[in-house]
């Protein structure tokens, strides 16, 4: 009988056990004395007066047994014992628990450090008020020349929306800006956004300090204000609450602080610093051809994201009645922010969780298998136990604390393990995944660590129950080899195969990355990135407001960077290429048919320096390259890309022929053609290269280009050179930032940085699961020459040869394998379509890589299965019948 | 099936126990295991150890209290007294003994009776 009110002091019991068993043997000693005197009182000698009293009383020992298990709870104590045993038993095998542990915490590390991710990018809730209701609204092009469902819109067509619609409470725009910011210590740049003054309104997030923008401030020639970001009011003022109403210098120009954005706020970009109003001119709320806004609108309470979108869209087919030159083909989408937050990485993240659970599902089934092996192993051990009286609750009970007491050492070093993959996640992760947010999470932890134990619980329970059943004696005389250790030999070939099959499956999975990214690393660039160092300069403020004083600048730059040692060639461009970023304009062809609206032929342009092409490695196929003197008052030239060339006129046809910037009524200059340059890879690798038009900087085509990025090909390391051009910059303008000093090699990895952090992380997974799998096949083939060392014992005695014993444990791996193989490579087909996106140049079937997998994972098992199988052959036949 | 034998015994050695105390006053176990074998006439036929798990029990419900002292022969024992709840207990206890030894005598009575 169990009285809930007795536990306090029970436990209390647990405590002071020592005195209680004293008490205990003091009062039965007297008890036994005073019966042993009454004895003697009765006439026996001393002797057989003491057995007497003990006759009379019974066992002492069992009496305090019996009066322990009612001082103290039992049960609790039995457990302790139990965790105290399976400690010890851990102990003696440090090889089992090693493994076991390891494998456990391999797997609950790597799925608690993905989830982890996941949870952050996919699944915390914005730091918004209702942000469900958020949302970004794109433009969606769609003509025959250019696709792009997140276009970014023309601020006419942000005024129409704005005005036109019924189901946002609000519309708010927003512009990148960056900023030199000056006056105090080192010149940086700073990026940030231009708010159009509903965004607090439309986000629900108001500044933690001072105030946000009043309307009066959103327009145009009012005066400078700007709100802090959390990060510059921290690191660059020191959190200075009297920040507001001081002043900064930005480009030059003085801004008066009105606001600190709280800590949280990262939107839209993680990076943003600060935030100024977007003031936008009437000129720029009328024009409909020029994209470069972001918007973001909340929804009224009660409108679902598709009835937005349908009243969008049918605003958007009226504007592109209302104007067709600009609006053709510009249709709008709405995209939740929640789906905005989690972009490109949702697939991969999915990807990756569903490896790391693929991992899991491995390391139980390895788990399982050592499970199995050890109670086939402690067979003998275990009806010892049940001979000297252990219940077979007692037996089984042991057997859990075993397998739990494994799985939770596993389960905690699992969390370890996910901690500090977490923080190598954010270390080597690319920036734009940005995993700053991400922490251990303790309810993914708790449930890893729940599923490590729920393993441990299953798997512990059915060898238990196996040991448990087995006859005593059977297993005393036979050693272990009862009917139950057969069934063990078919459940571990199961697991095995299980194993052997989710491993095909997580390999496959990195053997398509791989070919993918193989495929990805072999597109041609059209430059070389070796050898280059970049770095960037913008030019601000009054001081470079004219193009003969920024041409000055670029003139000197490049000339004082090309004399420094170390140094082979200099150039500089308005957008380095892989860096997805570039414009693009509608063009006139001279001499070709005026286009209908929609039809407009575009072509993407950049400005450059003479030596941009030397510098990168890009060959020049014809014509000439820049110089200096393309400056005014001389005439206006540019150089196009083999393609442009290409779609506009015949071979060899191109150079002399004139093109007109913006389109057919725009104002700007004709210019020349004087040279084509090979194709470069300017906004991303995968898609053909588009037509492109190279300008000088130190003319003026109407683009309001101005060089950014300057490029510097070393004759050594050219790391090495970045101080050097530093100072070289600093010559000319001390008070000029000078930002994203890094190699043009580094700046490709960049841009593959995505493709190759998964790649690394599925490899890594793919090698874990190879391990498992090995080790595994390893294990049950071990395991099953153990169990039929006298059958191979008789084999040898009845004249098999070593050759047909290996022969016969190669096979028996060999077959699992296949077996293992064979489902998992069918599941796999399934399977890879849910990776296909991730895919670039190879098919998700791609007969390379699954036969590849195939062949790997059956060569490993022979591999695994050939040790034992010598173990085997070097059985000696007398030996192992008189064994038995 | 018989309930277990047990289950009985503990009841009617409860009861012995504490009409006992009740009886004699404060009691080392040995005494009370002297006395239940008179009282019993050998109808219980236990160890005297049984005695005292039966006696921690009753003690874990508050109804006898322990303390050491001195035996006849000056040696170190624990004495077992009666607490207010054991004797509120021990009333109960008897009656509803009594009731139900009304209720089988009448039981049985009927049964010779019909």
């Amino acid at each position: 009988m169990f009285r809930l009110g007795n536990l306090p002091t029970r436990l209390w019991n647990m405590f002071r056990k020592q005195r209680l068993e004293q008490d205990l043997s003091a009062e039965l000693q007297a008890h036994l004395d005073l019966l042993t005197e009454e004895n003697i009182r009765r006439g026996m000698n001393p002797l057989e007066a003491a057995h007497a009293a003990r006759r009379e009383f019974g066992g002492v020992e069992q009496t305090k047994e019996m009066y322990r298990e009612r001082r103290g709870l039992p049960f609790l104590e039995t457990l302790l014992e139990d965790v105290r045993y399976a400690l010890r038993m851990l102990r003696k095998s440090p090889g089992f628990t090693a493994v076991a542990i390891l494998t456990l915490a391999l797997g609950i590390g790597a799925n608690t450090a993905i989830f982890s991710v996941m949870e952050a990018v996919l699944l915390r809730p914005l730091p918004f008020p209702y942000p469900e209701r958020l949302a970004m609204v794109w433009e969606n092009v769609h003509l025959p020349h250019y696709q792009n469902d997140q276009n970014t819109p023309a601020p006419g067509n942000f005024a129409d929306w704005k005005n036109r619609n019924t189901v946002f409470s609000g519309i708010a725009a927003i512009g990148y800006r960056s900023w030199n910011l000056t006056g105090t210590g080192e010149p940086v740049r700073i990026e940030g956004e231009a708010f159009s003054a509903d965004i607090f309104s439309v986000l629900e997030t108001y500044p933690m300090l001072g105030r946000a923008f009043s309307a009066a401030e959103d327009r145009p020639g009012s005066a400078h204000v700007a709100l802090l970001g959390y990060g510059l009011w921290a690191n660059r003022f020191a959190a200075d609450p009297n920040m507001i109403g001081r002043t900064m210098r930005l480009d030059e120009e003085s801004y008066t602080v009105i606001g600190v954005m709280p800590r949280g706020f990262r939107f839209p970009d993680p990076d943003d610093q600060l935030y100024v109003p977007l003031a936008l001119t009437e000129e720029q709320l009328a024009n409909h051809g020029s994209h470069f806004l972001r918007v973001v609108a909340r929804l009224r309470p009660g409108v679902a994201l598709p009835q937005a979108q349908s009243e969008m869209e049918g605003i958007a087919q009226h504007l592109t009645t209302q104007y067709p030159d600009s609006n053709t083909g510009v249709g709008v989408k709405l995209i939740s922010l929640e789906d905005q937050r989690a972009g490109n990485m949702r697939r991969p993240l999915l990807m990756l969780s569903g490896v790391a659970g693929l991992l899991l599902l491995m390391v139980s089934a390895n788990v399982a298998n050592l499970l199995l092996a050890r109670a086939s192993v402690r067979g003998r051990e275990l009806a010892i136990r049940s001979a000297l009286g252990a219940s077979r609750a007692r037996v089984l009970r042991q057997l859990l604390a075993e397998s739990l007491l494994l799985s939770f050492l596993g389960g905690v070093l699992g969390l370890a393990f996910a901690f500090w993959g977490i923080n190598v996640l954010r270390g080597y992760a690319p920036a734009e995944q940005n995993l700053a947010e991400v922490h251990l999470n303790t309810l993914v932890g708790a449930f890893n660590l729940g599923v490590s134990l729920l393993t441990g619980f299953i798997f512990g329970l059915f060898p238990a129950f196996q040991s448990a059943r087995g006859e005593v004696v059977d297993k005393l005389k036979e050693g272990g080899r009862d009917s139950a250790s057969i069934g063990r030999v078919r459940t571990r070939g199961l697991l095995v195969v299980v194993e052997m099959a989710l491993g095909v499956i997580v390999l496959i999975g990195a053997g398509l990355l791989l070919r993918s990214f193989v495929r990805l690393e072999q597109i041609p660039l059209g430059f070389r990135p070796d050898d280059v160092l970049t770095l960037r300069v913008i030019l601000r403020g009054p001081r470079y407001s004219g193009l003969p004083e920024r041409t000055a600048f670029y003139r000197e730059s490049v000339e004082r960077m090309q004399s420094l040692p170390g140094v082979r060639s200099v150039g500089a461009i308005s957008f380095l290429p892989l860096t997805m970023q570039g414009r693009t304009t509608g063009i006139d062809v001279e001499g070709q048919a005026r286009p209908a609206p929609g039809q407009v032929p575009f072509a993407d342009f950049r400005s450059v320096s003479p030596g941009y092409f030397t510098t990168m490695g890009i060959p020049l196929l014809e014509g000439r390259d820049f110089s200096w003197d393309d400056a005014p008052p001389s005439l206006p030239v540019m150089i196009v890309s083999q393609t442009m060339a290409r779609n506009f006129w015949p071979p060899g046809d191109a150079i002399g022929k004139r093109i007109k910037l913006g389109g057919v009524n725009s104002g700007a200059p004709w210019v020349t053609v004087v040279g084509i340059v090979a194709d470069v890879r300017q906004l991303e690798l995968i898609n053909a290269p588009r037509p492109a038009m190279y300008l000088p900087a130190s003319q003026d085509a109407g683009t309001g280009d101005t060089l950014r990025d300057w490029v510097i090909r070393a004759s050594g390391d050219p790391a090495a050179l970045g101080s050097a051009m530093r100072t070289a910059v600093w010559a000319i303008d001390p008070t000029l930032p000078i930002s994203r000093i890094q190699t043009m090699e580094r700046v490709r990895s960049n841009y593959l940085g995505p493709q190759q952090f998964n790649l690394a992380l599925v490899a890594l997974f793919g090698a874990l699961a190879l391990i498992l799998a090995a080790a595994g096949l390893y294990g049950v083939a071990a395991y099953s020459v153990q169990q039929r060392g006298r059958e191979i014992g008789i084999r040898m005695a009845m004249g098999a040869q070593a050759r047909d014993i290996l022969r016969l444990v190669l096979g028996y791996g060999t077959k699992l394998a296949v077996l293992g193989v064979a489902v998992g490579s069918l599941t796999a087909l399934v399977l890879t379509r849910l990776v296909s996106s991730l895919l670039y140049g190879i098919s998700e079937h791609d007969p390379l890589t699954f036969v590849g997998v195939a062949v790997l994972l059956v060569s490993v098992a022979v591999m695994a299965s050939y040790i034992p199988a010598r173990r085997a052959m070097r059985v000696d036949p007398l030996v192992a019948l008189r064994e038995e | 099936m018989a309930p277990p034998r047990g289950e009985v015994l503990q009841g009617t050695l409860d009861l012995i126990v504490l009409q006992t105390l009740q009886a004699m006053g404060p009691l080392h176990g040995y005494g009370i295991a002297r006395r239940v074998q008179q009282v019993s006439e050998d109808l219980l036929k236990l160890n005297q150890g049984t005695l005292y798990p039966a006696l921690l029990r009753l003690e874990q419900r508050g109804w006898i209290s322990s303390k050491w002292g001195a035996s006849e022969n000056n040696r170190k024992a624990k004495y077992y007294s009666l607490t207010r709840a054991g004797r509120k207990q021990l009333l109960a206890e008897t009656e509803s003994w009594e009731r139900m030894t009304a209720l089988m005598a009448r039981l049985l009575g009927d049964t010779e009776g019909g």
